[in-house]
């Protein structure tokens, strides 16, 4: 609260929730923001799952390797460990299919719209890209691939 | 825009609700206003702001100009979206279902008061990116005789560039400038490429290290958020993917600019006439070849009178 006579700025800034509420603004035409929002938070998630992988990984060493390979016999069909398997397989192939896409076109400027006159509708060259179309190859080899990723984790 | 122009065309409901989210810097409070506005076929949101202003409620604040799309002041977040008020029609964010129109401060600028953004860190970071044509002559630059060769392609390459009207849409829109303030933005980086493709510019290496900085182009995460609601198609996000490819074979010692253009003096009048096409014809009366050889002096004082 600003003292009598004071005046102050508003900071208007949606800070780190813009980063991972694709819904924050209303953009039209922007599926690019979805893929970042997702790409962030696959990128957090597999942080964490390095450092569950770490500890899962170690059991050998602390409970011998019987244990182990019991355990690993057991994860047949839905248990816990097949569905997080999945998730992980889903996190990994987005994030990483993701990031090829992102590397072609940041890094090397690849189906990035080249400029031209704007014309009606006015919509961004970058948005009318062969990029946008790596992106749709990119959810949908995305959504395969973690199909066929599930079926190997589940039979 | 070719939803603008369907909905021009149609009605928009009679009467819409227009709910403002007004500030006042002098208690901190926010809070929604809501105002019921009559309306009329072609009515903007910036007409329906206005309306509010001038029979409603006169404190509230906003900035706005031309009421044409030109200016770039009357950037808000109309109905979730960043949108220049004086573009958007009422039909276009309101329907008979739902009559009701949103209108926020641009999100990612600070709020001075109501719908009033301050601009200064964006005209600093725009400054910052050095936004005119740089030459190693500086006599030359400064006391230019001469006119620099651009063919129509090379002035295509930076063109769209060129149409930003600084209204700061993109950067509201921007998800890296929500949560990082120093970061240049999209607004800013464009310009910037926008000024190292130019061919008659020679300060590119300068430009290259400015978007090298830690809040430089790198900080970009290809959302394009700032391309999907540019109303001018300057296409933001093209323009730092390219200048990130740039910068990154620069670094590598695999670019530079592949040609500065040089100084070229005016054309010389060459006499030659251009002739009329077969089917021109002259208005009664009207002699070409008498007013060539004594051609038609206007006094400018009688036109006065």
């Amino acid at each position: 609260m600003a003292g009598r006579g004071e005046r102050r700025f508003l900071k208007n800034m949606p800070g780190w929730r813009a980063s991972f509420n694709p819904w924050i603004l209303k953009l039209p035409n922007n599926p690019e923001r979805l893929a970042f929002v997702l790409h962030r938070v696959t990128g957090i998630l597999l942080i964490l799952i390095l450092f569950l992988h770490i500890t899962v990984t170690t059991t050998p060493a602390t409970r011998g390797w019987e244990f182990w390979v019991e355990e690993i016999r057991k994860a047949q069909g839905i248990t816990p460990v097949t569905v997080y398997f999945f998730i992980f397989a889903g996190i990994a192939i987005f994030h990483g299919l993701n990031g090829i896409r992102l590397l072609l076109v940041e890094f090397l400027g690849c189906c990035v719209g080249k400029p031209e006159k704007p014309k009606p509708p006015y919509i961004s060259a970058t948005l009318k890209a062969p990029q946008r179309t790596l992106l749709y190859i990119v959810f949908a080899l995305w959504i395969i691939l973690w199909m066929i990723a599930g079926y190997i984790i589940f039979t | 825009m070719a939803q603008a122009l369907k909905s021009a065309a149609k009605y928009p409901p009679k009467t819409v609700r227009v709910k403002i989210k007004r500030y006042s810097p002098e208690t901190g409070r926010e809070w929604w206003q809501v105002y019921e506005v009559e309306t009329y076929r072609g009515m903007t949101v910036l007409d329906a702001l206005l309306q509010v202003k001038e029979k409603r409620d006169h404190t509230i604040v906003m900035r706005y100009s031309c009421r044409m799309g030109v200016c770039g002041s009357c950037g808000m977040v109309i109905n979730g979206t960043p949108r220049l008020a004086c573009q958007t029609q009422v039909s276009m964010v309101a329907s008979e279902e739902n009559p009701e129109i949103t209108v926020e401060p641009l999100k990612n600028f600070p709020v001075v008061r109501d719908l009033l953004t301050d601009f200064t860190s964006f005209f600093e970071k725009h400054r910052k990116v050095k936004p005119y044509l740089i030459r190693r002559d500086t006599q030359e630059q400064e006391n230019p005789k001469t006119e620099y060769r651009m063919t129509p392609e090379e002035l295509l390459e930076i063109y769209p560039y060129s149409l930003c009207i600084s209204c700061g849409l993109c950067v509201s829109a921007c998800p890296v400038s929500a949560s990082d303030e120093g970061f240049l933005g999209p607004q800013a980086l464009a310009q910037l490429w926008r000024y190292t493709a130019d061919v008659r510019d020679e300060a590119w290496r300068e430009r290259l290290e400015i978007a090298d900085d830690e809040n430089g182009a790198l900080k970009c995460h290809f959302a394009a958020s700032c391309s999907a609601v540019c109303p001018k198609a300057v296409d933001p996000g093209g323009a730092i993917q390219m200048l990130r490819s740039a910068l990154l074979k620069y670094k590598l010692g695999l670019w530079k600019k592949r040609k500065i253009s040089e100084p070229v003096p005016p054309l010389e009048p060459t006499g030659e006439k251009v002739p009329l096409p077969p089917e021109a014809q002259t208005l009664p009366g009207v002699d070409l070849e008498a007013m060539e050889r004594e051609p038609v002096v206007i006094d400018a004082s009688k036109l006065l009178d």
